[in-house]
């Protein structure tokens, strides 16, 4: 697979499709994976494929410094894809200017991350070439939200001080803003200060409004990539809470976020059935 | 001959010292795995052996990531100003690594600079530090390279010295060290090690020639391609310092406070004019360097890093300080 | 002399829009309906113009319940306010369920300018059934902390 990924992004950059390819680079097989951008053709074999191969590229596509250095190529996994349909939708790229090279993935993460134990996107869908092959089960709603489920057992008051807790440790060091493909606004509701919306004290209170406004700009939008769990300096576990949503909009809109390319974004439209049962 | 103290032995003090009402910071295992300097309310808490370093520092415990400076209350015309309270509480850092404590007198410097920051002092006065030489390193380690090592112990009141599992050589440092382990600690002959260290990874004539030379060099646009943007380097590292003040409240009453804050966000050097002379994330990541590297050491004499590593540990895309200045070692090497 | 303990009066904010629940409070006291003084009313053009966010500073202001009011499906003044109003109801909701926030405290209705009454039974309910709940202690040791 890694030598049909080099040759690949080698004929791109060598015919003049592409001025740069996002890829995984790795400095030995025991380091971790880091982001390379090769402009250079005789660069590819810089890029490797594993199972370290983590982080969702497809936030580089919103950075303008990336932006700048031309039509880009990048290699995606099925769950970062997913990202890549939502932006096409908010009107943030233009699917003809991303080259996607589609990676068939059995699972990243030593130990094997959680999101990929429920995972349905193994194989690619909306890639512009697939590399590898990998079997692709289907999972039911209720094995894509067990982790939240046996969450929910606990009481409310469990609940809510295991989120204090967890937001006490918060050093609001926007790791998980910055590294997600879908929160692109140039200046986030936190950084605007006239007036201050959301506190930008890492306080109990500022980082539970911070959380919960997050989580709810993401709503319908968030992919499940997980990278916001994954950077967390203080091991906040943020997956829960964007599931939560993800959860409802599946149960009560049968929507999920990126993988079909045709349907509405929720927020964005309505339905005149939508339930009401919790309205008097 | 030296002073020993068993790890029973230590834990009961730190039981001893919580029970005197002084607040014990040490590594903690967090439910995610990671291990991270919190306050314990217990010794059995302390988690001081199995990893390399804690990722985060022990400067939140004394440069805090909220503080409040004071508050204010407005009725009708009238406004009062309420004065924070300066910390009253006695703390000890149990297992802090010798690149956490050597950054305490950085940090001195600077909250001593131009003016005196009583928040900062009193906590500074309030804290003893029990440094633990290291017998190991990692790979994101480079106190070496930084004219730091596994047995630094500036900073520290008191260093501890594994012996075995179970048993430490004691040096205390300060009187602060030594009211502490004076009596608690008893003669022996044993010997203890420490590690080598990680390898030198960069040469740091080199790196002070390239930073006087190469502000302009396209270097640094190539280094921060992969960078995000947030703030985990300067948030995690122990002597990244920079903050900003802001006032939380409403109409009737509310706060000034200083926060954490990033030379790498985005809007870290936006004016009120809206020009941002660090717009892009190539200057913000050259401007790190040139800080700890270039700008601290001809204010201060020393360098603004201690080479704990926190930073390419805990970066989200794995590149960090180390990184950087191995990538412009390359492109030394490379260009002559 | 007789003992008297003091009543808990909860504080409950109503983020209503102005074209129909407004009125519609507005015509309960024309027609002298009585209804608890506990709510305060925040007067918005229409309930799609509420975010979320309201209702967090709500409750780090101090407010023990919110309530969420406006036309009802198919009357709003802005023909579609309250479809997208409703819809991110539905989703936030079940954020602040994960949270643990209390979502007995949080209350959304359709009141139209013709529900004087639907306004003064929906205020008297919700006083009594926050009353009964106590203050949101949980919420406010949240935001004391610092």
């Amino acid at each position: 697979m890694l030598r049909k990924l080099q040759n690949t992004c080698r004929q791109l950059l060598l015919e003049g499709k592409v001025d740069v390819v996002i890829g995984y680079g790795q400095a030995d097989s025991e380091s971790p994976t880091h982001p390379v951008f090769i402009t250079d053709a005789k660069d590819v074999k810089k890029l490797v494929w594993n199972d370290k191969c983590l982080i969702n590229l497809v936030t580089y596509l919103k950075r303008p410094e990336i932006k700048s250095l031309g039509k880009s190529a990048i290699v995606a996994k099925g769950c970062d894809e997913r990202a890549i349909v939502v932006l096409e939708k908010e009107s943030q790229l233009e699917r003809d200017s991303v080259f996607v090279i589609g990676m068939a993935c059995a699972g990243v993460g030593q130990p094997l991350l959680p999101k990929c134990k429920v995972c349905d996107a193994h194989m690619p869908q909306v890639a512009d070439i697939i590399i590898g092959s990998v079997e692709n089960p289907s999972v039911d709603a209720d094995t894509r939200y067990a982790e939240l489920k046996s969450f929910l057992k606990k009481s409310p008051e469990e609940r809510h001080k295991h989120w204090v807790k967890e937001c006490r440790r918060c050093l609001k060091c926007y790791a998980c803003r910055q590294t997600c493909p879908m929160c692109y606004c140039e200046r986030c509701i936190v950084d605007v200060n006239q007036p201050q919306y959301i506190d930008s004290s890492a306080s109990t209170k500022g980082n539970f409004a911070w959380h919960i406004t997050r989580a709810f700009h993401l709503a319908g939008r968030c992919v499940g990539c997980d990278e916001c769990t994954r950077v967390c300096p203080v091991g906040i576990d943020l997956r829960l809470l964007n599931m939560s949503i993800a959860k409802s909009a599946e149960q009560n809109f049968e929507f999920r976020a990126g993988v079909d390319p045709d349907a509405k974004p929720i927020i964005g439209s309505y339905s005149e059935q939508d339930r009401e049962d919790f309205i008097r | 001959m030296s002073q020993i103290i068993t790890k029973s032995s230590l834990l009961r003090l730190a039981d001893k010292w919580l029970a005197e009402q002084k607040r014990v910071i040490g590594p903690r295992s967090a439910p995610s795995g990671q291990v991270l300097y919190a306050e314990v309310e217990d010794a059995a808490e302390l988690s001081l052996a199995g990893y390399i370093r804690p990722a985060n520092s022990i400067k939140d415990y004394i440069f805090p990531r909220h503080e409040k400076l004071y508050s204010y209350k407005i009725n009708g015309r009238n406004i009062e100003l309420i004065d924070a309270e300066l910390s009253t509480v006695e703390q000890v850092f149990i297992g802090a690594r010798p690149c956490d404590a050597a950054a305490m007198p950085i940090l001195d410097r600077i909250f001593n600079w131009d003016c005196s920051d009583d928040f900062f002092n009193r906590r500074r006065e309030l804290s003893t530090i029990i440094t633990f030489a290291c017998k190991e390193h990692d790979d994101y380690c480079f106190c070496t390279s930084v004219n730091s090592g596994p047995e630094d112990s500036r900073g520290s009141d008191v260093i501890l010295f594994e012996i075995d599992d179970e048993k430490y050589e004691v040096r205390s440092l300060t009187d602060k060290g030594k009211k502490l382990f004076d009596g608690n600690t008893e003669e022996s002959d044993k010997i203890s090690s420490v590690g080598p260290g990680p390898e030198i990874c960069f040469d740091l004539k080199k790196i002070k020639q390239f930073l006087d030379e190469g502000f302009e060099s396209p270097l640094w646009k190539k280094i921060s391609l992969g960078c995000i943007g947030c703030g985990v380097c300067t948030y995690t590292c122990p002597t990244c310092h920079c903050f900003d003040i802001v006032d939380e409240g409403n109409s009737s009453g509310g706060e000034r406070v200083r926060n954490w804050d990033s030379c790498q966000f985005s809007m870290f050097t936006k004016h009120a004019s809206g020009h941002n002379p660090r717009s892009s994330s190539s200057q913000r990541g050259r401007q790190r360097i040139y800080h700890k590297f270039q700008i601290y050491p001809e204010k201060f004499g020393k360098l603004l890093c201690t080479g704990c590593g926190n930073c390419s540990r805990d970066c989200p895309v794995s590149s960090g300080v180390k990184s950087v200045l191995q990538a412009v070692q390359k492109s030394i090497m490379e260009n002559g | 002399m007789s003992d008297e303990k003091e009543q808990f009066e909860p504080k409950i904010i109503a983020y209503v829009c102005n074209w129909c629940t407004y009125l519609g409070a507005d015509l309960a006291g024309t027609n002298r309906l009585e209804y608890p003084a506990n709510v305060r009313i925040v007067r918005l053009p229409c309930t799609g113009r509420i975010d979320f966010n309201l209702m967090v500073k709500a409750f780090e202001a101090g407010a023990d319940s919110v309530l969420v009011s406006g036309c009802h499906p198919g009357d709003c003044h802005y023909t579609t306010g309250n479809f997208h109003a409703r819809r991110r109801w539905i989703l936030f909701r079940s954020l602040l369920d994960t949270m643990g926030i209390d979502v007995d405290r949080i209350h959304f209705t359709w009141i139209s300018a013709a529900e004087g009454k639907k306004w003064q039974e929906v205020v008297t309910d919700i006083t009594e059934s926050t009353r009964k709940l106590g203050p949101y202690t949980a919420y406010q040791r949240v935001c004391g902390e610092s």
